[in-house]
Parts: C-alpha cells; structure tokens; sequence
C-alpha cells in the first residue's frame, strides 16, 4: 500500500530544501467526492495531499502549463516541478520526454504504484452505490474498494467500478521515477485490447453509423484536448490564433490563411477535429482515458486511441510510453517494418 | 413580442394523472415534441419521435433547453456569386414547427428569460425571437436538488420558480399539479381539457409543503452574494484569479453546458470556390479559448486561463448585474458538476465575498 505519510514527508523534504519549487498532487474536494488536483508550495500545505481512487487526473497535462509559464517569465524558476505520477501518468512523462518537450532534470516524480487496483469511474462507482452519497473512497486490500456512503461503509469489487483503462492497464506502477510509493507488482493482464472486440466485430457499414451517431454528439468543447498532456502544440488546428500574424501581417496574407475547420457542430467537422486528434495521438497515446472520463456528452473517444495503440503494437510492436530514448514511432522507421497494408 | 410576461394571480391549477401525459402530448400535434431522453447515462433534451414514450423521469440534462432556442449552428444566409455582378443573398430564418419543451427544470426556465434581456432591447435578434415565440415551457418543479451542486437559491431562484415558464408540473405521488402561467399555457391544457380535474385544497397544500421542504434540501450556498458585484469590482487586477485557475485546462464545457452564457461567432462557410458559394453562420463561442479574444494585430488581451475565469466570474456577477440588475447565474451547477478538474463556481464566489 502506497503509505501517504512517507509521501508527504517526501514532498516536504523536497519544499523544504527547495529541490522542487511546486508539488502537483491530488487534494480533497470539500464539495464532492472526487479529488481535485492541487498545486502546493510551501511544506505547510502537504497535509492537503491525498492518494485514494479517486485520483483520476493525469497530472502530467501540467507539466506543459508548468513550461509554458517559464517559458512566459522572463527570470524563470530554475527548481525543479515535483509531481505525483501513477503508472499511466508517469507514460505521459516518457512521451513528453522522447520528443525532447520537457527535460528529465525539470522535473521530480514522486511515483504511486495503483498496485493491483485503479482509479474508478465516477459513473459506473455512482451507479452501484445508486443513489447514496459518497463521503469518502480508499484502497482495499482484498481487491475491493472501501465506499464510505451516508448508508454506512461498502465494500465494492475493483472490477465494478474501476476506470476501463485500469482493466487493461499493464503499466499499473510508474515507469520512471525519482522515487516510488507502493508495491511494484506488475497486473497480469490476459487481454489488454478486450475493450475493442465489440467495435472490431462490427462491419464497415455499423461502425460508420456508430460513429456518426457518436460524433454527432459532440458539442466541440474541446475538453478531449484540453485534458490530453500529448496535445501541446502552440497552436491547434481547432484555434484561428494564426501564428503568422502579427502588427506587421498585411491584411491580404491574414486573408489567405488556410481555414482547416468550422467551427459549426456538423458532421464532417466533427469528424476532421476527432481525425485530426486520432492521428495526432498515434504512437503517442498512453491510455490514461482523460479525454472518455472528462467527455460531457460521453462519447467513447478511448476506443479511437486504443485501437491506433493496438495497430501499433501490431504492425511494429511499439509501445508508447515506456523508453525515453527509443525513436517515436511515427518518426522512426526500421528495415523490418510491414508495408503490405501500404496500397 | 418582448419579453414574455408572468401573470400572477388569475392563473389555471388542474390535476394531471402522471400516466395520462403521454395522452396529452399526443394531443398536441401542432407542436413538436422536445423532452429529456436518456443517452448512455446522461439526458438530453431532444424533438421525441414518437411523443408517447415521453418520459420525466430524470434528474437534468448535461446541456440545456437553450439549444433549441439559440442553437449551436444557425445559418443567417446564403450566398453565391451572381451572373453579373454581386452576390444573390437568400435570407434563412427559422420555420421551424411550433415546439413544446416538456421537463423544463426552473433554473433553465429563468436563464431564458436572461438571454431575452441579452437578444432582446432595442436590437431584437430575428433568429432568436422567431424560435422563442413559437417555443412553450413546461416546466417541472425540482421536489429533490437534481445535482449535489444546484445552488438556485443563491441566485434569487427557487426549485419551484415559475419565471419564464408557460405551464409548471409539481410531481405529487401519481399525480403533477399543473398550473398554467400564460396565455400559451392555457391554451395547451385546453387542447385536452378532458384530461384535467380540479385540484383539492389538500393538493395545494402538499404543493406548498413540498416547495419548502425543496428549498431546505439545497445544500449549497452563497450567503453574501449581494456584496459580490461590489466586491468583484475591485479584483481584476488581483493575483486571486491566478490562483483559482491554476488546475482550469481551457475546455469549453462550463460556459457551453451554461444555461445563460449566449456569447457567439460568426462566420462564412465556403462550399464552393468558383462560382463563390456559401453560407453566414452564427455558432457558439465560447469566453475560455484562446481565439476568442485574439485581435487581428496579434495582440490577446485574455492570453491566459486567469483572465479567462475571471471574465467569466465577472461577466456573470458583475457586468451582467451592472447592466441588467440580475446574475447571469441561475444556480443549475452543470459547470461545476462537469468541470473535468473540479473548478467550483459557488467555492470561488464564496471565497471572494470572504475577502
């Protein structure tokens, strides 16, 4: 069991000696019953750190922000930004590092191995407890979690109410680490692409009709992106902040810039924005299922990223996420690589 | 018509068997049916395709009933490049049916009657009003909070307001009490009049009961609102936004699953490059991107999400009560039930009215 004592003493540590100059953790919601992340910089507040299944949030999304603010300072904080990763999270990390985004020595990770548990679904957790109102969530040891209701104390099978991901997660402790919390007992997962046999069964015709139906609901909110730590360009192809403009554009280039999508709620540009965000993501997703859980219409985006993860454990046997110095997969190519599916 | 008026007083009360709506919807078949539906595990206010299966039996729905009135895409007008000179313009406003919304819940009924204020006045928005004017609202009073988050009588709402409504429905055991508030309300009990028996004094009274019981079951507060527009006015330049923002990842989801927040873009579709075709569409915008306040020069007053929540704070409690004395807040709590990091809208309020 991940110990939060040894954690907290960990980060104060860090604060005090002014090795990290924030520690981006989990923090309890006084309003609700899930946590809520927390940026804390002083040892007096590690006490708000929490570690309990509800700790959903891929926290390594601010590690992008924590750059961008450097990089919009002009004298910039040389310490270091700690963070508490799980398995998935710490996969992020990896990505961000392959592609030269951020440097291992910015960064602490405090790891937390989910063990042999997960986080939960909020939906499928509210569902079994119907109606109940949730005070409180931890770790079980018997692979149960333990819901503190308003009904008195449950236990629930993990299998119930844990996140899909964590189903199928094989990186369920962090990968790389300045130190860890918790045992490193790897899952043993049978089938970690199950999630897709249902979508894979369907033909040409049934899938395009679920899709549409899908992606017709959804309502551009961009959340999908706004939550992925892999969506850090500058500029995205969704936003008209054109980078070429400025007080000195003349208003005839301004005129000319490539519109690459509506902004209307159609089809067809539903459709481009969740291509273009598939493709972005190939080879790069790490399964933390950030853009499905923060999705308000519930549209099942992880099942777009899991089958381009599949493809690419497939065709190339690559997995994202796991070696900061392997090549990407989409800019690396090997003698071996199939080209048969190339027409 | 501007803005509809609420009359008080000389207003219609009848008793509906809850199993008998699906025979008075069916009733009214002038009108198109829009009602919750149950999508996945969240609901939708959708035209029901077949109006018997109607169904309000829910909690809310993740966005609200304005869609149907300002919706997400309108097209103003199309245009294409004429034989001589020009372009032929074909002007595009809604005829749609008239349209009944079942299930209004009464946080939503009065954030309608804020976006009247907002396309309303001196410049009438054709689009909006030719929907809202063919739109009745039937609402249905919230006996139980349906979110752990609702905050209506903060704001100056009730779970049994009838501001904005045509018809309210009260849900009692097998019965709604139904109490018409307009003209339009009137009209669509009198359609199946037969339907309908008169309340009993004891029904009114259970109605009274279950109201106070309603409003004592809202958990969430904000006890010194009326000193938040004053308070807020001496907090642009403040490090508190900053602070508050610090976790907000820039989605869209609290002001485009808001009720009130009616901020939009307009844009031309291109379908065609020779002959020029296309079309003028409004779509939502939405106050927490980075293009919405990006200036051709290059310059974004809003660069970061501090600004952003902030001009979101503001706009609700401060600019809004400046110009029309009322929040652009009824209190529903879709943003902080649905803010994928927790951001709490009554937490901030609170904490600036603790300054």
């Amino acid at each position: 069991m991940v110990n939060l004592e040894d954690l907290k003493m960990e980060a104060r540590r860090l604060l005090n000696d002014g090795t990290v100059k924030t520690i981006i953790g989990y923090s309890r919601n006084p309003n609700g019953m899930m946590s809520v992340p927390v940026f804390i910089t002083t040892a007096e507040e590690v006490d708000r750190l929490v570690w309990d299944p509800t700790c959903v949030y891929n926290l390594a999304r601010f590690l992008v922000d924590e750059k961008r603010k450097n990089q919009n300072t002009s004298v910039p904080d040389k310490k270091k930004t700690g963070i508490i990763l799980k398995g998935c999270d710490s996969r992020a990390l990896v990505v961000l590092l392959q592609e030269e985004y951020l440097k291992r020595e910015d960064v602490y990770v405090l790891g937390v191995s989910c063990e042999n548990s997960g986080v939960i679904d909020q939906k499928k957790l509210l569902k079994k407890v119907s109606g109940k109102k949730i005070k409180n969530l931890a770790f079980g040891t018997d692979g149960k979690i333990i819901v503190d209701t308003d009904g008195g104390k449950v236990k629930i099978p993990d299998q119930d109410v844990l996140a899909d991901r964590c189903l199928e997660c094989q990186a369920n402790f962090p990968v790389i680490k300045d130190i860890s919390f918790g045992e490193e007992i790897k899952k043993n997962i049978q089938a970690p692409f199950a999630s897709l046999d249902k979508m894979e069964s369907l033909s040409g015709d049934e899938k395009w009709t679920f899709w549409k139906t899908q992606l017709d609901k959804c309502i551009r909110c961009y959340a999908c992106r706004s939550v992925c730590p892999m969506c850090y360009c500058e500029e995205c192809v969704v936003d008209t902040i054109h980078f070429a403009v400025n007080a000195d554009t003349p208003a005839q280039e301004k005129a000319q810039k490539i519109k690459w999508i509506e902004k209307s709620p159609i089809t067809s540009e539903n459709f481009v924005y969740h291509m273009v965000r598939a493709m972005h993501l190939a080879g790069r997703c790490i399964d933390c299922g950030e853009c499905e859980r923060v999705c308000p219409v519930e549209i099942p985006l992880r099942l777009i990223n899991k089958k381009l993860e599949k493809e690419a454990k497939e065709l190339f046997d690559y997995e994202a996420g796991y070696d900061p110095e392997q090549p990407s997969l989409v800019s690396s190519y090997r003698d071996e690589d199939p080209e048969d599916f190339i027409r | 018509m501007k803005i509809q008026k609420i009359l008080l007083g000389d207003k219609m009360e009848k008793i509906l068997q809850k199993k008998a709506l699906p025979d008075w919807v069916t009733k009214l078949k002038d009108y198109q049916i829009i009602a919750p539906v149950q999508n996945e595990s969240h609901w939708d206010f959708q035209i029901l395709s077949h109006p018997s299966r109607i169904n309000l039996d829910y909690k809310n729905t993740i966005l609200s009933p304005k869609k149907f009135i300002f919706p997400q895409r309108e097209v103003f007008f199309r245009f294409r490049s004429g034989e001589q000179s020009g372009y032929d313009l074909q002007e595009n406003l809604p005829e749609e049916k008239p349209a009944v919304i079942f299930g209004v819940r009464p946080c939503d009924a009065k954030a309608l009657t804020l976006m009247d204020k907002v396309f309303g006045g001196d410049m009438q928005d054709p689009y909006y009003w030719k929907r809202r004017n063919a739109t009745i609202l039937v609402g249905l009073s919230c006996n139980h909070p349906p979110s752990d988050n609702c905050f209506c009588t903060s704001v100056n709402g009730s779970p049994f307001s009838r501001e904005g409504l045509d018809i309210m429905l009260t849900e009692m055991g097998d019965t709604y009490f139904v109490e018409s508030i307009s003209k339009k309300g009137d009209q669509l009990i009198r359609q199946a009049e037969a339907l309908f028996k008169n309340p009993k004094e004891t029904d009114k009274s259970e109605k009274k009961q279950l109201k106070s019981r309603a409003e004592k079951e809202i958990s969430r507060k904000i006890p010194n609102i009326k000193n938040t527009p004053s308070k807020l006015e001496t907090m642009f330049d403040s490090d508190f936004w900053n602070e508050e923002s610090l976790s907000c990842i820039r989605c869209g989801i609290c002001t485009y699953l808001c009720p009130t927040c009616h901020c939009f873009d307009i844009n031309d579709e291109i379908k065609s490059d020779f002959p020029i075709e296309g079309e003028r569409v409004r779509t939502w915008d939405n106050c927490q991107f980075p293009d919405f306040t990006m200036h051709s020069s290059g310059h974004n007053p809003r660069p970061d999400r501090a600004s952003r929540l902030r001009q979101r704070i503001l706009h609700k409690f401060q600019y809004f009560v400046k110009l029309y004395q009322t929040y652009q807040c009824t209190g529903c709590g879709r943003c902080v039930s649905q803010c994928p990091v927790g951001i709490d809208i009554i937490e901030i309020l609170n904490k600036v009215n603790a300054r």
